[in-house]
């Protein structure tokens, strides 16, 4: 519009629903990494090449989020936390889906006939990492709270409550991945089949620990204010 | 031919009445809007009611200022003074236009007071005035009162906002409070309109009110700038107020409150002491202090620059474009 004298630049690029929006997105991974496995097991695996697309897509479109805020939060804007904290917190919060991309892509790699009590094990293991995640998605879910009560102390406390939350998770995670691991090397399994399945256990426990030092950039970000 | 000039001043000074009307006014009410404390159509009702009221009941001290407190027109002859306004007034005027058509982010208030400033200068080239007859004690002023107008707004926004931060938002639901403030920023937007009112429109009429010469201010000139405001407010404004509206919802009422509230005082203080200064940059400047008591996502600090820099343009192309054009008028009238 022409003829046009105003304020509006004065109002600077707000990068909070954008944070929320990329950490549904990692919730979202998780739930199609969680499906990728099922497929696998019922030997699906057109299924499992699917959600791996898909799960490309989401990442792809994660990056798309992360390069938005990336480039629009300059340092003349000026936000209730601070820019190096911010961008910290969306760099390890981007690990979460770029590790589900890698155990997408893992669990097409060979098809691996393994026995029950073991997919017993990784359906346990993804189900946790699920609720860890999902705790994590209500931790970053009070961002818009917290704006609104200019990071009032009851906020904050309610909001990082979730944080130890998540961090018991994720040790519940590790126990789950060591007690998979103990079976993996003791299996008749051909030791191919037990490298690769050794090496979905170690990346789906990088998703884990993203997401707990994930939550943990978050506590840093708005307690650093 | 005096009066062919004075009703070309009128017409020029109904212009920038209406160009201030539908940019500044209606950047000043956009807040009120972002926050949806009221709806467009009570938006520009509100505004133009009370940026009316502002004018016509308020506007004569910056006016007198505009008129008369820079350059000592008692001590020139009549056409003079209605040929150095004349041009004053076109030169701001056209300076506006081209500002807004490249949405450059320039006070009306620096383009006027740069205008008279052209107008002096050229009656001093002519040897009718001394240098040091130009009221510069003013000037120095007028200028500290831009310097210190968006401080004081941001100063007073940010204790404003950090009561209601500490008193409110800590102790009671969001939602309550803000539930309050919805309420409370209905007044502070009549509180904003009739302030930018009565400083505003000394920016439109001053020169008109030098052309006429009376001692004092008339009211019939005060109440056609506060007509020519409201008028950019209904007949453009509404747009403006839209599109920023549109740009600025994360203002919650609580902010828009603090916003307006210190924005009004600090423009209304400044209206009572004379000095014009400008809506738009104190709006900034209180914007930036609920900014730094916390109230907002994102302030963009860059557009400080942008404005400091269309002052310090401002002032001297708006004096040289006057001086221009009162050369020509010399020449041919």
């Amino acid at each position: 519009m022409k003829f046009f004298r105003s304020i509006i630049e004065i109002f600077g690029y707000s990068p909070f629903n954008a944070l929320l929006r990329h950490a549904k997105l990692c919730g979202r991974a998780v739930g199609l990494l969680q499906q990728q496995f099922d497929a696998y097991r019922r030997c699906d695996f057109d299924e499992v090449e699917r959600l791996r697309d898909e799960i490309d897509e989401l990442e792809h479109h994660a990056d798309l989020i992360k390069e938005e805020i990336r480039g629009n939060v300059s340092k003349s804007l000026m936000m209730p936390v601070d820019r190096h904290d911010l961008l910290e917190f969306l760099r390890v919060q981007d690990d979460i889906i770029n590790y589900c991309e890698h155990v997408g892509h893992m669990l097409t790699f060979k098809k691996i006939k393994a026995p029950e009590d073991i997919w017993n094990e990784f359906e346990i293991l993804l189900s946790k990492i699920m609720e860890t995640v999902n705790e994590y998605e209500e931790l970053v879910n009070h961002i818009s709270r917290l704006i609104e009560t200019s990071f009032s102390k009851r906020e904050i406390r309610d909001a990082l409550e979730h944080v130890p939350k998540v961090e018991r998770l994720e040790h519940e995670c590790d126990q789950i991945q060591i007690g998979l691991h103990t079976k993996l090397f003791n299996s008749e399994m051909n030791p191919v089949d037990i490298h690769l399945m050794v090496e979905w256990v170690v990346h789906l426990g990088h998703i884990a620990n993203s997401v707990a030092r994930a939550a943990d950039r978050f506590r840093i970000m708005v307690l650093g204010r | 031919m005096v009066d062919i000039l004075t009703i070309t001043a009128i017409l020029i000074g109904f212009y920038v009445a209406w160009n201030i009307g539908a940019n500044d006014a209606a950047n000043s009410m956009a807040t009120s809007y972002g926050s949806r404390a009221l709806t467009l159509k009570q938006i520009i009702i509100v505004a133009s009611v009370l940026e009316f009221l502002g004018a016509s009941l308020f506007g004569y001290r910056v006016t007198y200022t505009v008129a008369k407190g820079i350059v000592p027109i008692d001590m020139l002859n009549h056409e003079l003074v209605v040929l150095g306004a004349l041009s004053a007034l076109i030169s701001a005027g056209f300076w506006i236009t081209v500002a807004t058509y490249y949405r450059l982010p320039i006070s009306t208030t620096h383009s006027i007071v740069g205008a008279m400033l052209g107008f002096g200068l050229a009656a001093v080239s002519q040897r009718y005035i001394e240098l040091e007859q130009i009221k510069w004690y003013v000037l120095l002023k007028i200028v500290l009162s831009w310097i210190i107008s968006p401080l004081l707004g941001a100063l007073m926004a940010f204790l404003t906002f950090m009561l209601i931060r500490v008193l409110l938002l800590e102790k009671f639901r969001t939602e309550k409070v803000e539930g309050v403030f919805r309420y409370l920023q209905v007044l502070t937007a009549c509180y904003v309109a009739f302030a930018h009112g009565s400083n505003d429109v000394a920016n439109a009429v001053g020169p008109i009110v030098a052309i006429i010469g009376c001692k004092s201010t008339p009211y019939w000139v005060l109440v056609l700038g506060g007509l020519g405001i409201a008028v950019g407010v209904a007949t453009w404004g509404y747009r403006v107020i839209e599109t920023v509206g549109k740009n600025i919802t994360e203002l919650t009422y609580t902010r828009g409150f603090s916003a307006e509230f210190a924005t009004a005082t600090t423009v209304l203080i400044a209206s009572s002491l004379g000095m014009p200064v400008s809506t738009t940059h104190t709006i900034v400047g209180s914007v930036i202090g609920v900014g730094l008591a916390g109230g907002l996502a994102s302030v963009n600090l860059r557009v400080v620059y942008k404005i400091v820099l269309s002052w310090i343009v401002t002032v001297p192309i708006a004096a040289a474009l006057t001086i221009s054009i009162y050369t020509v008028f010399v020449a041919f009238v």
